[in-house]
């Protein structure tokens, strides 16, 4: 499932963060977890019983949208802002 | 020392801190988001598009006219800052860009919100299956729709709230399963009473969904989300006025999105770590923080207001964040003119109403029946409802023993989201009151930070991870 962007296309410039080395488009202002929900991508990680998990609260508090970002794992993909340095890790 | 902190930057805690503001007194006013206005108004860092569907540009709208305020001289609004500790001397500690700091506080508000309650199911942890909260901010702070065929479950006037938010940003609202039979909200109705204005909105929500041909279904669960890696499908019942399902035909629904809501649970932490007296008040969402007539806990000089003191929405927070700004103002030295018995009755007259409101769209105990023995209750450490079910059948009846022995939240979310769920479920296996399983004990920190924080006199940057 793709997420879709409101007012889209969006007047600002955008640009790409890396995703599992791959890029992908981004707008200032936009949460990683954002970026990675309108580029179709909805599991975020692996639990260590290997089932699958993405975005939920939104709000910072569930921990279950939690990727590895610029080699840093656990970071909180919802409350993150996406910069045109990132780069993401999550589960192919 | 500051004169006045307040933590929380929602409604209650922009309301506080503008009113102590205009009062005289120097206020700061923190919050781990980048931006003021809680989730109820959570801002956009995005510029707004040009054309906002038409109920999110009321809420922003409504938002930037209550966050103006935000710009007087006497505040220092301090964004990306997490308040991991507070005392009961009032001494905050935090976590921001700078990195760790510790303030003191003459006075100090504690307007933290709330969390959403979601009930669990099999299937519940699938990808695309979150929050009614989480959709909502994912289009109001990030102008994004989540889905494009979504089921709304659970209870409460929010599911019709957020229903029409989704239907506009172009999404189909494939149906909401409402717990409450539309029969005994009817019969409640003398509840909606003083409520002219709450009324007006939910017929017209109604009437839009109606409009749309959404099928909106009272009495009815979600009983199953099935998907392999991201939720394509969902299974709604009939339940009875227990909450168990019926027996009889389920509905197989085609969905990409499920977003729930049970209602809010008072977000009490840091109330708690400041040792201030609880209660549990059903109709206000559980555990909630106790004050007196002027918002003020029973910790001197620290007030609580809005969902802490229980769940009663913008309505109730607005008047008790500008009663406990006043309050605190006055207790620093700044006399005003204006007197603050209106806003008390403002305040008490606010909380009364939403109070009556909550009780028509209570959770119902036969839900946790719909959790298998494979279905996990606590997200984080991955505990299912049949280990928790084993626990509770070798006597264990209070949240704090069932950690330990389970490691129910004993991960991430520190029980944020399972706290709630495993008190409905000690009581749906003892038989017990839900107020006898207790809350679980906090410590800080509330939430991760770097180990350095907690090291005195370290420059170190390092992140700790604890798994």
């Amino acid at each position: 499932m793709t997420a879709t962007r409101l007012g889209h296309p969006r007047p600002e410039p955008s640009f790409t963060i890396m995703v599992n080395g791959r890029p992908v488009e981004a707008w200032p202002g936009e949460s990683i977890a954002a970026v990675l929900l309108a580029a179709g991508r909805r599991v975020f990680r692996q639990t260590a019983g290997h089932a699958p998990r993405g975005f939920f609260c939104g709000m910072g508090i569930c921990f279950d949208c939690l990727i590895t970002l610029n080699g840093v794992p656990n970071v909180r993909s919802c409350v993150t802002p996406a910069a045109p340095d990132c780069v993401v890790e999550a589960p192919e | 020392m500051t004169e006045i902190i307040v933590i929380g930057a929602g409604p209650a805690g922009v309301a506080a801190a503008v009113t102590a503001a205009e009062a005289g007194a120097r206020v700061t006013l923190i919050d781990e988001n980048s931006l003021p206005g809680g989730q109820y108004f959570k801002q956009a860092a995005l510029p707004a598009p040009a054309s906002l569907p038409p109920t999110l540009a009321e809420n922003f709208r409504q938002g930037q006219a209550l966050l103006a305020g935000l710009s007087h001289k006497n505040i220092t609004f301090r964004g990306n800052t997490l308040v991991w500790n507070v005392t009961p001397d009032r001494t905050v500690s935090l976590y921001g860009p700078a990195g760790p700091e510790t303030l003191a506080a003459a006075q100090l508000i504690i307007a933290a919100g709330a969390y959403e309650r979601v009930m669990p199911f099999p299937g519940w942890t699938l990808p695309g299956v979150m929050t009614v909260g989480g959709a909502q901010l994912l289009l109001k702070g990030q102008r994004l729709l989540a889905g494009q065929r979504i089921l709304l479950a659970g209870t409460g006037p929010l599911l019709q709230v957020a229903g029409v938010q989704l239907l506009e940003a172009g999404a189909e609202i494939v149906a909401i399963a409402e717990l409450q039979p539309l029969g005994s909200i009817i019969a409640r109705s003398p509840r909606f009473l003083g409520h002219r204005d709450k009324v007006k909105l939910a017929l017209n929500n109604a009437r839009r969904l109606k409009r749309a041909g959404v099928p909106v279904k009272f009495g009815y669960a979600i009983v199953r989300a099935t998907g392999e890696n991201e939720v394509s499908g969902a299974v709604i019942a009939r339940v009875d006025a227990a909450g168990h399902p019926r027996p009889g035909p389920e509905s197989a629904l085609a969905v990409d999105t499920v977003c729930l809501n049970f209602g809010f649970a008072p977000d009490t932490r840091l109330t708690q770590l400041a040792g201030c007296k609880h209660h549990f008040a059903e109709r206000f969402g559980g555990w909630a923080a106790i004050t007196d007539d002027n918002m003020e806990t029973s910790q001197p000089g620290i007030f609580a207001v809005g969902e802490v003191r229980g769940i009663g929405g913008v309505e109730a927070a607005l008047p008790e964040g500008r009663l406990a700004g006043q309050v605190a103002a006055r207790k620093s030295g700044y006399r005003t003119d204006e007197s603050a018995g209106p806003t008390r009755r403002a305040a008490r007259r606010a909380r009364a109403l939403v109070g009556q409101l909550n009780t028509v769209f209570a959770v119902k105990p036969g839900l946790m029946t719909l959790a298998q023995d494979d279905t996990l209750i606590c997200r984080c450490e991955e505990i299912s409802a049949g280990q928790l079910r084993a626990a509770i059948r070798e006597g264990i009846t209070t949240l704090n023993n069932l950690k330990p022995w389970t490691r129910a939240g004993m991960g991430r979310c520190q029980g944020r989201i399972c706290g709630p769920i495993l008190a409905h479920l000690l009581a749906a296996e003892t038989g017990l009151e839900a107020q006898s399983a207790g809350q679980f004990t906090v410590r800080p920190p509330v939430k991760p930070v770097p180990l350095s924080t907690l090291l005195p006199q370290n420059n170190n940057d390092e992140v700790a991870h604890d798994k």
